[in-house]
């Protein structure tokens, strides 16, 4: 009896902790590998499984899909690239320049961070519309005769998608940056290298490690981004979220749709590890001759 | 130091790049004719009328629901992981499993949740919306719960059982308050993700039932109202709360 409560009680831990990796798999791991099976399924028309086919993956081979993807990939690089041009420079000014301000500037970086996106959706929606404020404004003031088309625009869609990820590049930068010690800086101007040498061979290698975290947390969720483009863009471009979930959600249309999300994932996963090699190269590119 | 003027007023530039938009938004929320027409006089009609709209309340019910539930469950399975390993499990290979969530576009996760609850014949609603927030909430929060969990000094754990208290004891009495600052602000920013959620809402709640999200969509497929205008300030106003609790000295611990 002794021997047996012994047993039971070494096991409770184990017990009381592994839901959470059960959870994890059974609703994370294996709807993914469903996504990945399902690509492989062949449906009759009434939606009857009838075997498994690559047939999905061939039709996904397509012009039209092709282009999706890469407009979801034009969508993701050039969201990234405006993020990180304007977050490096931003990151910078909060971790050295930035004194008394500094925690007031943060806590205000937060704030958009935290607040529900769609929220800001709509105030720019507010700002841009046909009848909005800016038109009104600029009416009122004589400066146009006839309201200006900016919503359903490109341009509107990438200025939202800046303005919503703008936060998720600055804070890991940010975070990195903080750890610098800016002695190094000091060092590298008063040794006579110029300011954009240190930015190139001191700031930009020792904050590598957070623009590569702000890349993650822009480049992965711009790349399935379907909710600003099809409210400010105005459903003039398809995106791979827009699409998948049009396959989805429509009739029998899943495997299709399955297949569709695996090749959109792998283009998205080697075009993440590109842009690291890149980025690697960069660093290498800017410290060479440094050891 | 050439360069002093330029960078603050850049950073002043994108300040207001982030601010202008809210702050027009906030202005005519109190704007007592109706949007085309310029600022007239201030009012709270537009907040009075919010009151009134049902579907709104709803919705905006079923949004704290869900997100305390998923908040709730993320992160008592989280402790309860965190009990394992303090008690000689060895999790820590298994913790990668959990960044998983970050990887994975949304997008693609809903995808998979919905066929995979067609398939198990789980309904569409409440249950399912709240199954697929804890899962962005372990993702969330264990790697946090974590990274700090391995910064604690094991000295203080090892005291504890040298001088007598029970694993049990030194578990509630010494780990999970030394946790606590951690867990709140897990917490905190489960609660806002899933609050703030859109795509796995959208995906996951069926027909019947509409998140806050949701609702907001669909009322800015109707255009501009004073009405949503009220609705984003109060949001907004507890949002900043929610951020000045996150930020107050106790809880503040490094996210990133």
């Amino acid at each position: 009896m002794n021997f047996f409560t012994k047993h039971v009680s070494r096991e409770i831990p184990f017990a009381i902790g592994i839901p959470a990796l059960v959870w994890q798999a059974v609703f994370f791991y294996i709807p993914l590998l469903l996504i990945i099976f399902s690509s492989l399924w062949s449906l009759s028309t009434e939606g009857i499984f009838q075997g498994l086919t690559l047939k999905n993956f061939i039709n996904t081979w397509d012009y039209i899909y092709l282009k999706i993807v890469c407009n979801s990939l034009y969508l993701a690089v050039s969201t990234t690239i405006l993020c990180l041009g304007l977050a490096f420079p931003l990151a910078y000014f909060i971790a050295f320049r930035a004194k008394k301000q500094k925690n007031l500037l943060l806590f205000f970086l937060m704030i958009p961070f935290w607040t529900n996106f769609l929220l800001h959706i709509y105030a720019w929606f507010f700002v841009l519309e046909k009848q909005g404020f800016l038109n009104t404004l600029l009416i009122s003031l004589g400066m146009i005769d006839s309201p200006l088309h900016i919503l359903n625009t490109p341009f509107a869609t990438m200025l939202m998608m800046v303005y919503y990820f703008l936060p998720f590049m600055v804070l890991p930068i940010y975070s990195s940056m903080e750890n610098i010690d800016r002695n190094l800086l000091e060092a590298s101007l008063d040794l006579g290298a110029g300011w954009l040498q240190t930015v190139g061979k001191v700031l930009f290698p020792l904050s590598l490690s957070g623009i590569r975290s702000g890349i993650l947390l822009v480049y992965i969720p711009a790349f399935g981004e379907f909710v600003i483009p099809e409210l400010m863009g105005g459903d003039k471009q398809y995106f791979v979220g827009s699409v998948i979930s049009q396959f989805v959600l429509g009739n029998h249309t899943a495997p299709l749709g399955a297949a569709f999300t695996v090749m959109s994932t792998s283009v998205l996963v080697l075009s993440l590890l590109a842009i690291f090699v890149v980025l690697r190269k960069l660093g290498e590119f800017f410290t060479r001759g440094i050891a | 130091m050439l360069r002093r003027l330029p960078l603050p007023l850049f950073v002043l530039m994108i300040y207001l790049f982030l601010y202008a938009p809210i702050i027009i938004l906030v202005l005519f929320s109190f704007n007592s004719k109706s949007f085309p027409a310029p600022w007239h006089s201030f009012t709270l009609h537009w907040y009075r009328e919010l009151f009134q709209c049902t579907e709104l309340w709803q919705s905006l019910r079923n949004s704290l629901l869900v997100a305390s539930t998923a908040t709730c469950t993320s992160l008592f399975l989280g402790v309860c992981l965190i009990f394992f390993q303090s008690s000689g499990g060895r999790v820590k290979k298994f913790i990668p499993l959990f960044y998983g969530s970050l990887v994975i576009p949304e997008t693609i996760l809903a995808v998979g949740l919905i066929s995979y609850f067609a398939i198990l014949h789980i309904p569409l609603g409440l249950v399912t919306l709240m199954i697929s927030h804890t899962v962005i909430g372990l993702g969330f929060s264990i790697p946090v719960l974590f990274v700090r969990y391995f910064q604690l000094d094991p000295r203080l754990k090892e005291a504890s059982l040298v001088l007598g208290a029970s694993p049990m004891q030194t578990f509630f009495r010494i780990t999970l308050p030394l946790l606590r600052p951690t867990i709140i602000a897990c917490g905190l920013l489960t609660f806002v993700i899933s609050f703030d959620d859109f795509v796995l809402s959208y995906f996951c709640s069926g027909t019947a039932v509409q998140t806050l999200s949701i609702y907001l969509v669909n009322s800015l497929r109707f255009g501009i109202s004073p009405v949503v205008n009220a609705l984003s300030v109060l949001l907004l106003v507890l949002t900043t709360i929610l951020a000045l609790i996150f930020f107050s000295p106790k809880i503040r611990t490094r996210i990133f």
